[in-house]
């Protein structure tokens, strides 16, 4: 019995701690401009993170390596720095964009600006992060996040022509007013969203923190190919809900208030209330995320003790960088910028930073040494080479296409 | 998984450089940055200490990239003289290598700063100066490097770790991301990728015909020595 919460706890936290800020804002500006065209990148996106979530995991729980030990011991410090400089900056931004996320939503309930409530998030995460235990960050933040499942009812309340939203499937139904440019870039934008490097950094670690060994790989598959997916779900419900509301009327979605506008107009004040709860777990886990991956990857790169596991005293690097990170990420924030450019700027870069995670994961995914009996099989080995092809194409692509379409203003 | 030193020996680049250090007591020491080698009069190689810290790490960036930095490393604190000595794990408390290094030691107040005469002495070098350097070898091409180091030796039996062998030819110290070891490497396609960008790379054992000279930055391969393939 006890076996089976544990699993149903982890499938449900999985569900509620994929969607984070980049998920949100991009899912619904695609839908309001895209329709439902781009719906088929969310779902490569989602198989991409279960394959390379699912490697990691498995390393995690039989070698006990996170994924930044893997990094340096196989692409070497040269190539590995360049990697930690990269997927920093990364995961800063998104960092950032998570802390003014959370600020947004407690913005939208308290009518304060956003960057009056900055400084406080930033002081709860740090809290947080130094004295909550990591499953206590995990469930509780990621079963609050279910909240966001009012998406998925708001879009059925909603009442759309099903046969239409279904055959907006197909990329040829984009809408005539955008280019094929701007498709792309957004294109690159979902995928990004979907499989950003602090994802596997977190997932990793986390399963080295709570000491994962190869009996725990069934509850690791289970949380991986039923929770992201189910997790990807919600993410194309927000799109489906800005597509059905906005994209007729031509309206833009530019802040955090629009993205929840559907649930509201579905589903009244009860809907909204719940989705903005939805919208504090999910950039408040994830913020408490990110903050922990800037951590993992430097402790990792360098060789010095991390995590939660240990305690602060034993990790003093660890927690030192995170509350560094916290106040940078408050510090950028209080700068003005608006968190939802930042969201927009993590997810193209987070595309471009892709291969040089994703590729060591695959190699030593395959190297018995690490993994004895469980390495890849054909399945995980094709899936890895062909989403290798992919992140690449996607990585090499980003930068051009966010340049020609003006960050898809164009 | 079985300990690699117990198989068949293991790659010094593949399977120490940049692993984990575990104490007896199961605690994190620190990274491999890098491995301390005694060069013999008789030729051999052995090592003899695991270096940890930036001062063992920032070298391994190039001669360029790596010089900068280690000069900028030691203007952190320039009054200290020890400021570009890196800390010391002797060998011989290496008591496994797998995907980590084991040490029989426990991790409490076991590094200690490298002396200067030792950094100084000439009978030493570094893994990360060895790897990369050029190779004057008829047979191969002009541009080959040393590419890895290959050694035996099993903690607690009789013998010590030594060189072997090295790994030389043309392409980039730890490209080779190990698929010139496994049998059945994967996936196909990496595999064959990798495979031919190494296809001129070859095994050569130490011994007569290979001279390592590493204070002219080189190491000269005669004709007397043999080449084997990588795999096989």
């Amino acid at each position: 019995m006890k076996r089976y919460f544990a699993v149903l706890l982890g499938i449900l936290t999985a569900i509620g701690g994929f969607v984070d800020i980049g998920d949100l804002v991009t899912n619904a500006q695609v839908g309001a401009r895209l329709g439902m065209s781009l719906v088929w990148v969310v779902v490569l996106g989602v198989v991409g993170i279960c394959v390379f979530a699912e490697m990691s995991g498995r390393i995690a729980a039989v070698s006990h390596r996170a994924t930044f030990d893997l990094v340096r011991e196989r692409l070497g410090p040269g190539m590995g720095l360049l990697n930690l400089v990269g997927s920093m900056l990364v995961t800063m931004l998104t960092f950032i964009a998570e802390i003014g996320g959370v600020a947004l939503a407690l913005q939208l309930v308290s009518s304060l600006h956003h960057l009056l409530i900055v400084p406080f998030v930033a002081v709860a995460v740090w809290i947080v992060l130094w004295r909550a235990k990591f499953s206590a960050i995990e469930n509780v933040l990621g079963l609050m996040g279910l909240a966001l499942i009012a998406f998925a009812v708001a879009l059925w309340q909603l009442g759309p022509d099903w046969g239409e939203l279904v055959s907006g499937l197909s990329p040829a139904e984009k809408p005539g007013a955008e280019s094929w440019a701007t498709y792309a870039f957004f294109g690159v934008a979902l995928f990004g969203a979907a499989m950003t490097p602090y994802e596997v950094f977190f997932f990793s670690s986390g399963g080295v923190e709570e000491r994962w060994t190869s009996k725990d790989l069934g509850v690791m598959r289970a949380n991986v190919f039923i929770g992201f997916p189910l997790g990807g779900l919600l993410s194309v419900a927000i799109a489906g809900c800005a597509a059905t509301l906005f994209l007729p009327q031509g309206i833009a979605v530019e802040t955090l208030g629009q993205v929840g506008l559907p649930v509201a107009v579905a589903l009244g004040k009860v809907g909204l209330a719940v989705v903005v709860l939805g919208f504090f777990a999910a950039t408040f886990g994830a913020a408490c995320e990110t903050g922990l991956s800037t951590g993992y990857s430097l402790a990792q790169y360098f060789g010095f003790p991390w995590g939660k596991f240990v305690r602060p005293k034993e990790a003093a690097g660890f927690h030192i960088i995170l509350l560094v990170t916290t106040v940078i990420a408050a510090g950028v924030l209080l700068t003005g910028v608006d968190p939802i450019m930042v969201t927009e700027i993590s997810v193209v870069f987070s595309a471009v930073a892709l291969p040089l995670t994703y590729f060591p994961i695959l190699v030593v995914a395959n190297d018995p040494d690490y993994l004895g009996e469980h390495v890849n099989g054909r399945l995980a080995n094709a899936l890895g080479v062909f989403y290798l092809v992919v992140l690449t194409v996607a990585a090499l692509a980003a930068i051009p296409l966010m340049v020609v379409t003006s960050m898809g203003q164009g | 998984m079985g300990s690699l030193a117990e198989r068949e020996g293991y790659d010094v680049g593949l399977h120490l450089l940049d692993r984990q250090i575990i104490g007896s007591d199961d605690r994190l020491i620190g990274k491999v940055d890098d491995v301390e080698l005694l060069l013999d009069d008789d030729g051999s190689l052995v090592p003899t200490a695991l270096l940890v810290g930036l001062p063992a790490l920032l070298p391994r960036f190039g001669r360029h990239l790596g010089a900068r930095l280690s000069g900028a490393h030691r203007l952190v604190r320039a009054a200290a003289a020890d400021q570009a000595l890196p800390l010391v794990v002797g060998f011989d408390i290496v008591d496994d290598v797998s995907s980590e290094v084991r040490l029989s030691e426990p991790a409490y107040g076991l590094l200690h700063r490298m002396s200067h005469e030792r950094a100084q002495d000439p009978r030493r070098c570094r893994v990360g100066s060895l790897l990369g350097t050029p190779v004057r070898c008829d047979a191969l091409p002009r541009r080959s490097k040393v590419l890895d180091l290959r050694l035996v030796g099993a903690p607690g039996q009789p013998g010590e770790h030594r060189v072997t062998a090295l790994l030389v030819g043309p392409g980039r110290p730890g490209a080779l991301f190990g698929y010139d070891r496994s049998s059945e490497p994967g996936p196909a396609v990496v595999a064959a990728v990798i495979q031919w960008l190494h296809r001129h790379a070859r095994v050569v054992e130490l011994g007569p015909g290979v001279d390592v000279d590493h204070e002219a930055g080189e190491v000269r391969i005669g004709p007397e020595a043999s080449l084997e393939p990588l795999r096989g």
